[in-house]
């Protein structure tokens, strides 16, 4: 027996087991918070049931963390990222697959002490070459299970290039294909051995205007390939829409961002909100609360339509944490930074954000009066299913990753406004932030 | 002399505690500073104190590795708020549980140990998973083991060899029973496996979808004997539908249907009630045990365990006879059915021939026949 001297009552850490109990915290269970304990270990790395460890292994915790009462909530996932901390993912670098490498490595490390812990680096529309370079290096990075090397990716989102010239926000016009032949098409640009059906592929998502020659039967192939669609950048009709949705897309991208705004007489894509079809399922859909792309009631009134489907996202870019100016981006172009505010320097389009997806948490539950728990499963529970990992990701449930965060609730300054901190944040049980 | 001990031999209030409050809270908060003590851990105490601190169980008998303190404990609504004070006493470092042997009273047979009901569950919930007991030293009886026989007998070895139980903390059903000892269970039973009396089936079913097929039909549970060999019980009783049992088991005469009145024969057992379970008690029973609580504290103490009991030596000469003495005037079942091959022990039949010579000192309209029991 170990013969540890209890110290306020508490084992002194660590050896052994490698059993940690999470006490006196809130934690997240569907829509609310509830008191409870959480168990991990940091040797597998995953949530664990405490009750079994008890009787079944006879194990007491190595270590005891009492919370004070704050949220402990499953580590965030940000299924659009396009770049933090001056590296873009769509930007090959002069010495190439070297730097870029690094570039991604860090971006890694520093995005998981934002309590971003798993995410899908995105890729805007670029040529050929620059997927062939870049998609090696941000397919699932979680393999080996190494906390030390932050975030983790999921596989890589591509949002474009095939997607409508009427709704290309800032991506590059020229770059923009069209897919008639279909999954060839698709193959000949993202590269033929990362759409191979005999070997996994880097990509895990992709945006695609359905509208587009060819769109349709490249959305069954791609899900058949085991990724998931998502509309975007697109002039879809709500017919249209619809059509993708029955070939299998299950997400719209950045909604009411590069689309047709909602007419009463041809609701467009936000139409899939509000289906009675009972041969579709309403879409996921990706919102950036950021109070620069949409306004709040927008957003308030896509969460009524379809609460489960909401996924917070940042879509922000490398520029974030950069001072103000007029920096470089991809293709010729120019981004101008004001403060929050990208726009690109030639048309004034917005371009991207730089907001924490911390920060779209507190703004969404501010903004609807969600829940904590129902605002932190939207860049939780929500993302994770729409990509088919609700078991692994974005749960507290035995079995999944222990991937969490820390986060203190704290009151606003002024009106009955709150605000979540990320207090500590854990990756594969083992705590890899503390905020000092 | 210590005038305590006199004062305490002459007023007997050492052999029989009933302990009013309130209510359900403050009656569990009675017990929790009970076997905790209400004092710090790590506070030296002073020798030749009259006080409160004698009375602390756990601190106070300074549980050590060679020398555990065995706590009995139980489930059920009653405890749980027993246990909500336990758990908020170690958060505030007033106690550790470390050096602490728990012996469980009961489980479901045939329900798996991570089913929401089980009594493992329960435990977990309510106790095991906020404080440091070792889970080595947890016991809880194994309703899934292959050979639930051997399973209670080695319960019983285990308990032996632990050193007997120290304390043990219970409550009682509606009926009077202590554990899953059922009316009419043997009181000299000992851990078995138990056949549940329909109307505890019913009552149970609340927690099994009102779905009687989904509830458990048998228990594993300790005995009667077992309780009574503990060297103090302390019982909790709350609510006033356990009033008539509290008075069936006080006012009343020893009688297996109420197993609880058992403790009649205990030498050390402490009743804990709120002012809802005296409904049924006489004003008398209820003012005479108010006034040794209230002379006792003017006297400048309280009702003690008698002195720090250590040792099991000494204990064998009190408890041993005792229920053996008494367990003569008692119908007792003849055939030791606690050791029978079957595993469905006492059969609902042959508790109806027990209770033809019971029932009969009992005029009590209120009372349930057994054959009414059966019947339904």
């Amino acid at each position: 027996m170990p013969s540890a001297i209890p110290i306020n009552g508490h084992r002194t850490p660590p050896r052994g087991t490698g059993v940690v109990k999470f006490t006196n915290c809130l934690l997240v269970k569907g829509d609310k918070l509830v008191e409870d304990d959480l168990w991990i270990s940091s040797v597998s790395g995953k949530i664990i049931n405490g009750q079994e460890i008890l009787y079944e292994h006879r194990a007491a915790p190595d270590e005891v963390i009492d919370l004070g009462g704050r949220v402990l909530a499953p580590g965030f996932i940000d299924v659009q990222l396009n770049g933090a901390y001056g590296f873009d993912f769509s930007v090959i670098p002069e010495d190439e697959s070297v730097g870029y490498g690094k570039g991604v490595s860090r971006v890694n490390r520093s995005l998981i002490t934002t309590g971003v812990t798993s995410y899908l680096p995105t890729l805007t529309s670029q040529r050929p070459e620059v997927y062939e370079t870049a998609l090696p290096f941000l397919g699932p990075s979680g393999t080996l299970r190494d906390p030390n090397k932050g975030s983790e990716s999921l596989g890589a989102h591509c949002e474009g290039p095939f997607i409508s010239p009427k709704q290309n926000g800032i991506h590059n016009i020229s770059v923009l294909r069209t897919a008639s032949s279909g999954i060839a098409d698709l193959a000949t640009c993202y590269g033929a051995s990362n759409l191979d059906p005999n070997s996994p592929s880097p990509i895990k998502l992709v945006t695609l205007a359905p509208e587009l020659d060819g769109a349709l039967s490249c959305i069954s192939s791609l899900t058949s390939l085991g990724m998931s669609v998502s509309i975007g950048h697109s002039d879809a009709s709500y017919e249209t829409a619809r059509t993708a949705i029955k070939a299998g897309a299950t997400m719209i991208t950045h909604l009411f961002n590069a689309m047709k705004p909602l007419h009463h007489r041809n609701p467009g894509i936000f139409g899939l909100l509000g289906t009675t079809s009972s041969q579709i399922d309403k879409p996921y859909f990706g919102i950036i609360a950021d109070g620069i792309h949409l306004h709040p009631t927008s957003i308030q009134i896509a969460y009524n339509a379809h609460p489960s489907g909401l996924i917070l996202v940042t879509d922000a870019m490398r520029l974030s944490g950069l001072p103000d100016g007029t920096y470089d981006w991809t293709n010729g172009s120019r981004i101008v930074k004001n403060g929050p505010l990208l726009t690109l320097e030639e048309n004034g389009k917005i371009a991207g954000s730089s907001i924490q997806l911390v920060d779209c948490v507190t703004n969404f539950m501010n903004w609807t009066g969600a829940s904590v728990a129902q605002a932190i499963g939207a860049v939780t529970e929500t993302p994770a299913r729409m990509l088919g990992m609700e078991n692994v990701k974005g749960s507290l449930k035995e079995g999944a990753d222990a991937d969490l965060v820390v986060l203190d609730l704290q009151n606003a300054a002024e009106g009955t406004e709150k605000k979540l901190v990320v207090d500590q944040v854990w990756k594969f049980g083992v705590k890899v932030f503390e905020k000092v | 002399m210590q005038p305590s001990i006199g004062v305490q031999d002459s007023a007997l209030t050492s052999c029989r505690r009933l302990i009013i409050r309130d209510d359900a809270q403050n009656a569990s908060k009675y017990i929790a500073d009970y076997i905790i003590g209400t004092n710090a851990l790590h506070v030296p105490q002073e020798p030749t104190s009259t006080n409160t601190e004698s009375q602390e169980r756990i601190n106070t008998f300074d549980p050590s590795p060679e020398k555990p303190f065995v706590l009995g404990l139980p489930t059920g609504t009653s405890p749980v708020l027993v246990y909500e004070n336990l758990v908020q006493r170690y958060k505030a470092g007033d106690i550790s549980f470390r050096n602490v042997i728990t012996f469980n009273m009961d489980e479901y047979v045939g329900i798996s140990r991570e089913h929401p009901e089980s009594y493992h569950s329960f435990m977990y919930k309510h106790f095991f998973s906020h404080v440091d007991v070792d889970p080595a030293n947890i016991n809880i009886l194994n309703g899934n083991a292959p050979d639930l026989e051997a399973e209670c007998h080695e319960y019983e070895e285990k308990i032996k060899k632990a050193g007997g139980i120290e304390l043990f903390l219970g409550g009682i059903g509606p009926d009077g029973h202590i554990a899953f000892n059922e009316p009419g269970s043997s009181l000299k039973s000992r851990t078995r496996v138990k056949t549940l009396a329909y109307d505890t089936i019913i009552a149970n079913s609340r927690f099994f979808g009102n779905d009687l097929s989904q509830v458990p039909r048998m228990a594993l549970t300790v005995g009667v004997g077992t309780v009574l060999d503990a060297r103090e019980v302390v019982i909790i009783i709350t609510g006033a539908h356990k009033a008539l049992a509290l008075q069936k088991c006080i006012e009343g005469g020893v009688n297996h249907m109420w197993t609880l009145s058992s403790l009649q024969l205990h030498p050390h057992p402490m009743i804990v009630v709120d002012e809802d379970a005296t409904l049924e008690l006489q004003v008398k029973t209820v003012k005479y045990f108010k006034s040794i609580e209230r002379v006792a504290e003017e006297s400048g103490f309280r009702q003690m365990f008698p002195k720090k009991r250590d040792s099991l030596v000494e204990d064998q000469i009190l408890l041993t006879p005792t229920p053996q003495a008494n367990g003569a005037k008692l119908d007792v079942p003849k055939i030791d059915i606690s050791r029978s091959s079957s595993p469905v022990l006492e059969a609902m039949s042959s508790r109806i021939s027990d209770s033809q010579n019971t029932l009969d000192a009992n005029d009590d309209p209120q009372l349930l026949s057994m054959s009414a029991r059966v019947s339904n």
